[in-house]
């Protein structure tokens, strides 16, 4: 963590309605540079919806966001991009008829010119793609395989390759995990700590709360659209946390344990 | 993810690399294709005398060449997830209104230039509909087909205009520039740019991403709704072209021409191996499919065989080869 105290992000009195739902209900989340953020909470309390706000995927009703101080307001995820914000979704965002490189850099694809004529240097984008792997430990054996022909994991490591490598300020997870065999879920988790020296700052959604207390230094509870709940990592543990998600003292077997495996999705 | 050797290390790699055979699967829609393509070939070359002649296949070329231009553009629409079916009127409408713009004394390349911004124009106001509005391809090109082909039956009364044999403008269907008829030369121009377009430049990356997720490709930071619009934009004003060509060779705009053009288009474009979910298109495809379509028209007739004959052969075609598709090269087939 460095030692300024000005946020990297600050997001005040967000909400966001869907027709009858009202998904984030005055919602706020503070992150400091180099800060690692658990984001917490049941399927349906916000968490993706408040990550997509930062991401620009999804224009809030209300609210505010900063950025190092300065108010932004988002229109596109385009913009969100500029500012330096990289998001892996919950469903990956990959195009599955386009090649592993092309996934890598989609949106911002290197550029030639061929007699003035602007063109995709795809040789660029494969060496860098290779390089882009191999940084982050994954394997795939070819990046002009289209990512359709690939598993779960690798599907997952090209999503989080993808948003970590473009030198982001923030860097959102929204349930990066999911897929990953026990070796690549640790892979991700050293990633995070890395991201974080560097001065990254990370929001990491996840249902793998033994996971949270890893890599976080805060985490944030969420429930139906509202901040909660707030315990810097050292002040709680998994059992008060899982509380905290419910709402109310929970009782199941799994919460008395430290191997916490909890359904699918918010 | 570990780079350290482990205790099962010594088993073979299961993934090996991609084979000749993995290629040709992987590319199956290209592949069905071009063997039909062949097979017509070889069939029309044994069976009749005139098929392999060099003044036969240039004529193909020539007549197809409407075809050739306007599937180009389609193959961007329908590797977006889209459809355009208003390709035959817009076709009908340009062809009309060029013959009138030259009756009426407009200077041929301006006829040219102005058919061409109205085709641009019927496809941005179609794109627009679709891209911003978010009405489906299907209704709102539906409705363009019977709007456009009314507008053309409103200003010729059902009639044909003809256009002066003199005008410079008929050369632009009938010239032979080094012994290649000039709608061949305008096809070839237009399929080696939409080639490249669609294969090696950012705006062909970002039509094959909107076509298999339009949301991860929004989120990538592109604007999705303006590579929409694009495309009908594309497909708006290769019909006019098409429609230019067509008038300068027939030397007359009929506001029946066209008429179901769309369905020609459509057909060489899927025959080519390009999904109709999006996603998934090929160009070189398109032009083979065109070309079958063509050369079967051309082939049926020089063996004497009624051209009624035609539509049969070519709707047996098209399901035998999107069911190659499936069954044999599996590649196209994986569902979405």
């Amino acid at each position: 963590m460095t030692d300024t105290d000005v946020s990297r992000v600050r997001m005040t009195g967000i909400s966001k309605r869907y027709g009858a739902l009202q998904s984030l209900d005055n919602a706020s989340l503070n992150l400091m540079p180099g800060e690692v953020l658990g984001l917490v909470g049941d399927n349906g309390a916000g968490k993706s919806t408040m990550s997509k706000v930062l991401s620009g995927a999804v224009i809030p009703d209300a609210g505010t966001i900063e950025i190092d101080g300065r108010p932004v307001s988002f229109t596109s995820p385009a913009e969100a991009r500029a500012a330096r914000i990289e998001m892996v979704y919950q469903d990956l965002a990959l195009c599955d008829t386009i090649d592993v490189a092309g996934n890598l850099f989609l949106g911002r694809e290197p550029k030639r010119r061929l007699a003035g004529v602007p063109l995709l240097d795809k040789k660029t984008m494969h060496e860098r793609a290779r390089d882009m792997l191999s940084n982050l430990g994954i394997v795939i054996p070819d990046t002009s395989m289209k990512v359709e022909n690939l598993s779960g994991g690798q599907r997952q490591s090209i999503a989080i390759g993808r948003a970590a490598s473009f030198n982001p300020s923030v860097l959102i997870m929204d349930e990066p995990t999911a897929a990953l065999a026990v070796a690549e879920v640790e892979a991700v988790l050293e990633l995070i700590r890395t991201v974080s020296k560097r001065g990254v700052s990370v929001i990491l959604i996840t249902h793998r709360l033994q996971d949270l207390f890893l890599v976080c230094d805060r985490i944030q509870v969420m429930y139906e659209g509202r901040n909660v709940a707030e315990r810097r990592i050292e002040d709680t543990n998994i059992e008060d946390v899982v509380n905290l998600i419910v709402g109310r003292k929970f009782t199941a077997r799994s919460a008395g344990h430290n191997h916490q495996e909890r359904g699918a999705s918010a | 993810m570990s780079s350290e050797p482990n205790a099962y290390s010594s088993h073979p790699p299961r993934l090996r690399d991609a084979t000749i055979l993995d290629k040709v699967v992987a590319n199956g829609g290209v592949m069905s294709i071009a063997l039909f393509f062949i097979v017509c070939c070889l069939f029309f070359a044994v069976t009749t005398d005139a098929f392999l002649t060099a003044p036969n296949l240039l004529n193909i070329i020539r007549q197809s060449a409407p075809l050739l231009i306007v599937a180009a553009a389609m193959t961007f629409v329908i590797t977006t997830g889209g459809i355009d079916l208003s390709v035959g009127s817009v076709l009908a409408l340009t062809a009309t209104l060029s013959a009138a713009a030259l009756q009426a004394g407009v200077p041929w390349p301006l006829a040219i230039l102005l058919m061409l911004a109205l085709g641009g124009v019927v496809g941005l106001i179609q794109g627009y509909f679709i891209a911003y509005e978010r009405i489906p391809a299907f209704i709102v090109t539906l409705a363009g087909l019977s709007v456009i082909r009314g507008f053309a039956l409103l200003i010729t009364g059902g009639y044909s205009i003809p256009i002066e044999p003199t005008s410079p403008f008929v050369t632009i269907g009938r010239a032979w520039i080094l012994g290649i008829p000039a709608p061949a030369l305008i096809a070839i121009v237009v399929l080696i740019v939409a080639y490249v377009a669609f294969n090696e430049t950012h705006f062909g990356r970002y039509v094959t991403g909107v076509g298999a997720n339009a949301e991860a490709t929004r989120r990538a930071g592109v604007n999705t709704r303006r590579i929409i619009l694009w495309v009908y934009i594309l497909s708006g004003t290769a019909s006019a072209a098409a429609g230019v060509i067509l008038s300068a060779r027939l030397g007359s705009g009929s506001s029946n021409a066209g008429q179901g053009f769309e369905l020609d288009v459509i057909a060489a474009v899927v025959l080519g191996g390009t999904s109709l979910f999006g996603g998934r298109g090929s160009l070189v495809g398109t032009i083979l499919g065109a070309l079958t379509v063509a050369v079967l028209a051309n082939g049926l007739i020089l063996s004497h065989l009624s051209p009624f004959f035609t539509p049969i052969v070519t709707g047996f075609i098209i399901l035998v080869a999107i069911w190659l598709n499936f069954r044999l090269f599996k590649g196209g087939a994986r569902g979405r």
